[in-house]
């Protein structure tokens, strides 16, 4: 064989030959043996029911669509779905949940033959306007959770405990009505607030 | 010349026995082997023969209306197995002529021919490449494995195959034509580096690529079994020199003729895998360059067997 | 500032053109000026003879309409000294095209680093280059329909309307026949089409089609992404240098905050980001031998990538690639305490595997034998082409952006940067080998030396209408975000050039000269994105007639086939 002469590789050359010695096999029988999961890992995102309060901050900060929020304003329900298939394991879901109900698990053998097997749905009761009867965007536990967090001073001072009973219509109007009878607003109050369009939002 | 023609039941059917059932399985092994260097488990040792028996169960596509395209494989392993045919096993020899020499020359490079008849008749130009490519390798490794076998039949005065080793003197340019043997042996069989006309990673497979299904399947039977063929040519070669003494006294020299012979393909093999595992392959220009040189080497052994040393 | 007086005398060459200049930081500075001597100026600035390792790094058109009233298209030269005595800058050169007819001089007349920006700004937003030499179409589809211009602000994100089909490519030169490599190729990481003209085995001219897999990321992250959003899809650009791409984003936007990341997130960063080039690197060499047949080193490499480097990554960030550490301001998870050590114990053992492997391809003769004095780039070229990278050292040109621009925590770790002059692909492999022991090296210094502390600065709003720009250097070579914010957080303009735009222009010119059976190592060595399934057609150029045949023809044949049987 010619001798191969290459002025930067000659010392590298002179090095010792490749040790042919048998390793020890390093591949495993993957799925009939388990693997090491790391603490760190980032699997599939499950959200804890128990927990949600159906704040849908999840849903804002997903980048990929893979949280959205469903309404159904009939029947006052209010319902987070989570489909793994579209997720892209970012954990932003996870940072942006107020109460820790969202978590990555360690899971991450997801192969089905059905996409919608992974699809979580949690579903949330809206509260009822006290006023029209109507439900608003605020879930229960929302509602629950806020007057946990919330000084007292404040709920006082802005009259949250009663607005929040109400839908946001009502809650415009009653805003208005505050306003025009203070004078800020000129004109005919009822005329004023905008028709909402119910249902539907997405 | 085929005046003394002779021929050997038992032989055939050990011959049959061998190539059929041995090639899978000596591939099979230098997969693991393979394998076990790269730090791998491998796959089972039978695996070729699963392998095999997928493909001969799938049906082919065919790019091509050209018929040569399918008689192709078959011609390549009716080709490997003719050659095996004129080899010894032990002390039988299943067809055994004065000049069956020239007929193994032949029918061992029939089997490149055919598959390259296979390559060329698709439109592929991968194919097409790997045809061009196993021509250039046979054109230059064939003329080598010619002179060696020339140096042996002159040396041994005989142009029967199976009688060469019988009579192969010791000499100087015998040990040399062994080396010749040895690597034209390698080169011819399209081990790494020589694998040029595969290639998989450049050419996609080459003269495979079009194949699929059963045609596949023989074809890389019929590449296996040319490998077993030049492999026991050798262990051929290599045994009976030294076995001469017991390897025609009777069955039981025979038997342990032919498992002395069985035993060094079965310990050469892994030795090429490992040789495989640890090398480059050749561009073509390269690899027929050096087949150039030894050819031309082997001249000058020529003229020296032809001086008489 | 040293780099002062070059300006100064720049700026009195050019005084009739330029408009106003704005310092975006301090080593960013943005030239508003006439359009006319754009070819001039990035001339001069390219070949400065003080900075003599300067080069054309991209082109950025804008559609400012919304804002200006007019088009922008800004050249942006990265000002390198290459004995390192004065500091280094990049020097934007902005000039607004009419709104209604967006012509401008080529600066890739002078310049051929610029010839595929330019070609992309024609595709891509129907600016006019006047006298570019090749104004063939580079990145939209030869059925795109001409007139419609998919990063003007007018063309919606989702809009793929169809058009008719034409011809691309490239006329073949006299008495050659065609090889074509590609659109799927083993060599090839990503879709691509060589088109090699050649005289028998001899490669005499090149063509190249691509961007068969062009996802228009830019323009989602303009049209819908919030800047915190962005960093997701910025990962996902490329699955080998994700981490660089988020970082170079997160760089430009931090620069448009005006906020410097605490240290610790600048040390993660650091440690990240030569994590991912180990990884890169190891990828590469065992494609390399892989490719040459060599599958013991394939093997070898890519085990010690998964073990100890993939494994380190999966436990740092959470997943062995993608690993979503960025955000504005810092980085989003800190390392745990006790893998500390683990990343110390891993690279002692990576350093050692590392060097055998090192034994194992130099000492393959064959290995050698394929990979010397063949691709040769020459200095000049790489430097007329802004050739970035690896690619670049191998072939003489001594750049490396973490050390000329002293980025994240590059500044206070020592390393050298591996420069071979050679230029063929054998110096290709050898720079990168040599890069993996630096970068071993660097993490054992940056795990050492790591400051406690936040990781991670809070950003409000941010400014509307500014523009920065943001760089790392990527296993392949430089990569470079331009980011011009819009308003309620959103990215008005993001512009996104990965090494390989560079490198890959100037693959033909690599392979000219060199035989068929060189190509795929060729191709390859320039690391760009690979994959696939090869496909040859040959062209006979007496009938002009396509000896492979087409998909349709295969298919019915097949089809045929298979019911025969």
């Amino acid at each position: 064989m010619e001798d191969v002469k290459i002025s930067y590789t000659e010392s590298l050359i002179s090095w010792k030959r490749p040790d042919l010695r048998v390793g020890v096999p390093v591949t495993v029988k993957y799925p009939l043996v388990p693997t090491e999961k790391p603490p760190e890992y980032r699997g599939k995102p499950h959200i804890d029911p128990n927990v949600c309060i159906g704040c849908g901050a999840c849903v804002r900060a997903c980048p990929a669509d893979a949280l959205t929020a469903e309404w159904d304003l009939e029947n006052g329900l209010k319902s987070i779905v989570s489909n793994p298939a579209r997720c892209i394991r970012c954990g932003r879901c996870e940072e942006a949940c107020p109460t820790g109900a969202m978590k990555l698990t360690l899971e991450f053998e997801l192969a089905t033959p059905n996409k919608e097997d992974l699809v979580e749905v949690v579903e949330h009761h809206l509260t009822k306007c006290k006023k029209c009867g109507d439900y608003t965007e605020f879930t229960e536990r929302q509602v629950e959770k806020a007057f946990q967090i919330l000084p007292k001073e404040i709920v006082d001072a802005n009259a949250l405990g009663e607005k929040m009973q109400l839908c946001r219509e009502c809650r415009m109007e009653e805003s208005v009505k505050i306003l025009a009878a203070q004078g800020r607003i000129i004109g005919d109050p009822l005329l004023l607030p905008p028709q909402h369009a119910k249902g539907g939002e997405k | 010349m085929m005046k003394t023609m002779s021929i050997s039941v038992l032989g055939i059917i050990v011959g049959v026995v061998l190539v059929a059932i041995l090639p899978p399985f000596l591939d099979g092994i230098a997969r693991k082997v393979k394998a076990r260097i790269q730090y791998r488990v491998g796959p089972p040792i039978l695996q070729t023969y699963y392998d095999l028996q997928k493909l001969f169960g799938l049906p082919s596509l065919r790019p091509t209306e050209n018929k040569w395209f399918r008689v192709a494989p078959y011609l390549a392993l009716a080709s490997a197995f003719s050659a095996a045919f004129l080899l010894p096993y032990g002390k039988w020899v299943p067809v055994k002529f004065s000049g069956d020499i020239v007929v193994f020359f032949y029918v061992l490079a029939m089997v490149s021919v055919a598959i390259i008849i296979g390559a060329f008749s698709t439109q592929n130009a991968h194919s097409n490449i790997g045809g061009h490519r196993e021509m250039m390798m046979v054109l230059s490794v064939e003329p080598i494995l010619g002179v060696a076998l020339g140096i042996f039949a002159f040396k041994a005065g005989t142009l029967s195959l199976s009688a060469i080793p019988l009579k192969v003197p010791a000499s100087f340019s015998t040990v040399l034509a062994y080396l010749l043997l040895i690597y034209a042996a390698y080169a011819e069989s399209g081990f790494v580096p020589f694998d040029i006309a595969e290639a998989e990673t450049e050419i996609a497979g080459g003269v495979l690529v079009e194949y699929s299904g059963r045609l596949l399947g023989v074809l890389e039977y019929a590449i296996l079994a040319k490998r077993l063929v030049l492999l026991w040519l050798l262990s051929t070669f290599l045994t009976i020199p030294i076995l001469r003494g017991i390897a025609l006294t009777g069955v039981v020299g025979g038997i342990v003729v032919l498992a002395v012979q069985l035993i060094l393909v079965l310990v050469a093999y892994p030795l090429i895998a490992a040789l495989e595992a640890t090398n480059a392959r050749y561009r073509i220009d390269q690899a027929v360059a050096l087949n150039t040189r030894i050819f031309l080497l082997s001249l000058v052994v020529l003229a020296v067997a032809a001086v008489g040393w | 500032m040293v780099t002062k007086e070059c300006l100064a005398e720049f700026e009195d060459k050019f005084k009739g053109e330029i408009r106003e200049k704005k310092f975006l930081t301090p080593t960013q500075i943005l030239y508003l000026v006439d359009k006319k001597d754009l070819p001039d100026m990035a001339y001069y600035l390219q070949y400065h003879p003080e900075f003599d390792e300067s080069y054309y790094v991209m082109g950025i058109g804008s559609d400012e309409r919304q804002l200006a009233g007019k088009f922008a298209y800004a050249p942006v030269i990265n000002m390198l000294d290459g004995s390192g005595k004065r500091e280094n800058f990049y020097v934007i050169l902005k000039a607004r095209l009419d709104k209604d007819n967006p012509e401008f001089p080529s600066v890739a007349q002078k310049l051929p680093a610029a010839l595929w920006a330019e070609r992309e700004v024609r595709d891509l937003l129907g600016f006019k280059p006047l006298d570019h030499p090749d104004l063939r179409r580079l990145i939209t589809p030869e059925d795109w329909p001409e007139g419609v211009y998919p990063l003007r602000k007018d063309h919606a994100y989702n809009a793929s309307p169809a058009g008719e089909l034409q011809d691309g490519y490239k006329k073949a030169p006299e008495d050659t026949s065609t090889v074509p490599i590609g659109p799927y190729h083993m060599a090839l990481d990503e879709p691509a089409h060589f088109r090699l003209f050649v005289k028998g085995e001899e490669i005499v001219d090149v063509d190249y089609r691509g961007f068969y897999s062009h996802r228009g990321i830019e323009k989602i992250g303009e049209g819908r992404l919030t800047y915190n959003q962005i960093f997701y899809i910025a990962e996902r650009i490329c699955g080998i240098c994700g981490f660089q791409h988020s970082s170079a984003y997160a760089m430009a936007v931090e620069n448009i905050a005006g906020v410097e990341i605490p240290a610790r997130a600048q040390y993660i960063r650091t440690i990240l980001l030569e994590i991912e080039r180990i990884h890169s690197h190891l990828l590469w060499a065992g494609v390399a031998c892989h490719l040459v047949g060599f599958d013991t080193g394939f093997m070898y490499a890519w085990r010690i990538r998964e073990e100890p480097v993939m494994w380190l990554a999966e436990r740092l960030t959470g997943n062995r690639k993608t690993y979503g550490m960025n955000i504005v301001g810092g980085v989003r998870r800190d390392f745990l305490d006790y893998r500390k050590t683990e990343i110390l114990d891993k690279m002692k053992q990576l350093k050692k595997d590392v060097e055998k492997l090192y034994n194992i391809a130099v000492s393959s003769d064959i290995l050698i034998k394929r990979a010397k004095d063949v691709g040769v780039l020459p200095y000049k070229v790489a430097k007329d082409y802004g050739v970035v990278g690896p690619t670049a050292r191998a072939s003489g040109r001594n750049i490396d952006v973490r050390r000329d621009h002293k980025v994240f925590a590059y500044k206070d770790v020592d390393f050298d940067v591996p420069v071979y002059k050679d230029g063929d692909v054998l110096a290709r492999l050898l720079v990168r080998l040599d890069e993996v022991l630096q970068s071993i090296s660097i993490i054992e210094q940056a795990v050492d030396q790591m400051p406690e502390g936040d990781i991670f600065t809070p950003i409000g709003k941010l400014p509307p209408y500014q523009e920065a720009l943001g760089y790392t250097e990527a296993h392949r070579g430089e990569v470079i975000h331009y980011v011009l914010t819009g308003t309620n957080n959103k990215v008005y303009r993001w512009k996104v050039r990965a090494p390989t735009y560079n490198n890959l222009a100037a693959v033909p010119e690599m392979l000219k000269g060199y035989r068929v059976a060189d190509a795929p190592l060729i191709i390859a060595s320039i690391d760009p994105c690979y994959a696939c399934t090869e496909r040859v057609q040959i062209v006979d150029v007496k009938t002009g007639k396509v000896k492979a045949l087409n998909e349709a023809e295969f298919n019915d044949l097949s089809i045929k086939a298979s019911e025969e049987l």
